[in-house]
């Protein structure tokens, strides 16, 4: 059966070799039912324009790598689909990150932030050193606690909360919605004892008190983590952090 | 090693003032933010009363009729729907960033705590109390 | 890494809080009755008299409720909205600097005082 319906995707484009600031573009897409943005660009990448740059990799909403803004809000391009828009689609990178080329946003600000908040388990251990005869013990957590951290826990590193974030646009020292997420999921997790490295980070002007609660972040999830109330629990951490800061020498 | 990579020329436009204007979402965000202007019109009026309040009866009668103005009045009504919307966003956001209880029962307390100094002004000044 | 410095917002955050509480919780009925119902003459003429809001507000209690009064519809709430305007004028690019701030919250501390001065004068 021929498919007959077609869309209009308007794509900016910006090649660095020879463009000095982006265009757009406009393709005409067959959908159904089930055809997704990242199927769309797929099919504008192998039948129309083999120039057209973008990044995907797991189609299934796990890796976090299509993230592009369509008619101006932050989605997953293989979470997105074609049917849920009446007109015609535009498609432009990320929002608040430069562009490498056409679909494709310079990522670094994002990972530096993340790497800023040391988002793994710390421990301090030293028994293993002294004492050899013990072997290593696993972590035990219970349900409970495990449920304090685990609605944080579901990051996939898209970056859509970025793109959402004003106040990462205004200051894009800002850690940012992911970062702050990510220290406060590991701050709440029983196994680990980093909090006193990663407070610091939270503290500052461009840790948690660079948001005012826009909320957006929190609305362009794909995974409804609520990066917002995350942040916004760092800033009880913070202040806590800030009275007991007062009683030490 | 060999191969020659032509250098990297991202393309960045950094946001301007305007930004709030192109979403709902900002919209609403700035609306909230903007609930404090009529806000301080109020302040500035109980100032002038405590003012008025220390000054003698002839100056709190005055301030009585500057509060009964139109325009006076006119603005304390947009303070009051102000101060409502700004109490739905607060109410709301209020449990995501403490979560005490679940959030329905959060919110439903705090409208009732705003509902009961209501009715003990009203009760109060309705020369009931 | 560099340390980022501690920021000062913890202060200025909790005075917000407090004070969007008041805008929320206090502000609302206090906005219909003095400043709505009263002036159009739906409320009993006399509640608002001079001698009764002076007892009420400076002599029962030792003037306390005009104390909590003045804290909760005028201090706090200007706290908190000197904080929205700070922000905001970062959120609009037209001050990011030390200078709004010094400037937003120093006229919410003056006009908190100027508050709390006619509070204590009507006291004596």
């Amino acid at each position: 059966m021929e498919k007959t319906v077609e869309k209009t995707l308007v794509i900016q484009r910006y090649n660095p070799e020879h463009d000095q600031t982006p265009s757009q573009q406009s393709y005409q897409v067959p959908f159904d039912n089930s055809t997704s943005v990242l199927d769309a660009l797929l099919y504008i990448q192998q039948s129309l324009d083999p120039s057209l740059a973008f990044r995907w990799s797991c189609r299934m909403a796990i890796c976090g790598s299509c993230s592009v803004m369509v008619n101006g809000i932050p989605k997953l391009g293989c979470k997105t689909f074609l049917r849920e828009y009446s007109g015609d689609l535009l498609l432009e990178p990320l929002a608040h990150f430069a562009t490498e080329k056409d679909l494709v946003s310079d990522m670094t600000l994002f990972l530096q932030h993340l790497q800023a908040v040391k988002p793994y388990l710390i421990r301090q251990e030293q028994s293993a050193a002294t004492t050899p005869a013990s072997k290593p013990q696993p972590h035990k957590q219970t349900p409970k606690q495990l449920a304090k951290y685990r609605k944080f826990s579901s990051c996939i590193n898209c970056g859509l909360c970025y793109a959402a974030c004003p106040q990462f646009g205004l200051n894009p020292e800002f850690l940012g919605p992911a970062a702050l997420t990510l220290a406060q999921r590991y701050n709440l997790d029983s196994r680990d004892q980093g909090k006193a490295e990663r407070m610091p980070q939270l503290n500052g002007k461009n840790g948690v008190w660079g948001c005012t609660f826009v909320g957006f972040c929190s609305d362009v999830c794909p995974k409804h983590l609520d990066p917002a109330a995350a942040v916004n629990q760092g800033k009880v951490a913070s202040a806590t952090d800030f009275v007991i800061g007062l009683f030490k020498p | 090693m060999s191969e020659q990579h032509p250098p990297r020329r991202p393309y960045h436009t950094p946001l301007t003032g305007s930004w709030w204007l192109k979403h709902r979402y900002y919209r609403l965000y700035m609306l909230r933010e903007a609930t404090v202007l009529p806000l301080l019109f109020f302040c500035g009026c109980l100032i002038a009363g405590f003012y008025s309040l220390q000054q003698g009866e002839t100056s709190w009668l005055n301030w009585l009729s500057f509060m009964a103005q139109p325009w006076v009045m006119a603005l304390n009504a947009l303070t009051l729907a102000a101060s409502l919307f700004h109490a739905k966003t607060f109410f709301e956001l209020f449990p995501r960033v403490m979560p005490l209880l679940p959030a329905p029962l959060m919110i439903a307390g705090q409208w009732l705590a705003t509902l009961a100094v209501a009715t003990l002004l009203l009760l109060l000044l309705g020369g009931l109390l | 890494m560099n340390q980022p410095k501690r920021s000062d917002e913890p202060i200025w955050w909790a005075l917000f809080s407090a004070g969007g509480v008041c805008f929320a919780v206090v502000v609302p009925g206090l906005l219909l009755t003095v400043a709505l119902l009263y002036p159009l003459g739906l409320l009993p003429e006399n509640t608002l008299n001079y001698q009764q809001v002076q007892q009420w507000l400076l002599k029962d209690w030792w003037g306390l409720a005009g104390l909590a009064l003045a804290g909760a519809a005028i201090c706090l709430p200007l706290f908190h909205a000197m904080h929205r305007i700070h922000h905001g004028l970062h959120d609009l690019k037209l001050s990011s600097g030390l200078m709004g701030k010094v400037i937003c919250y120093s006229s919410a501390s003056l006009l908190s005082a100027l508050a709390l001065y006619f509070w204590w004068q009507g006291l004596g």
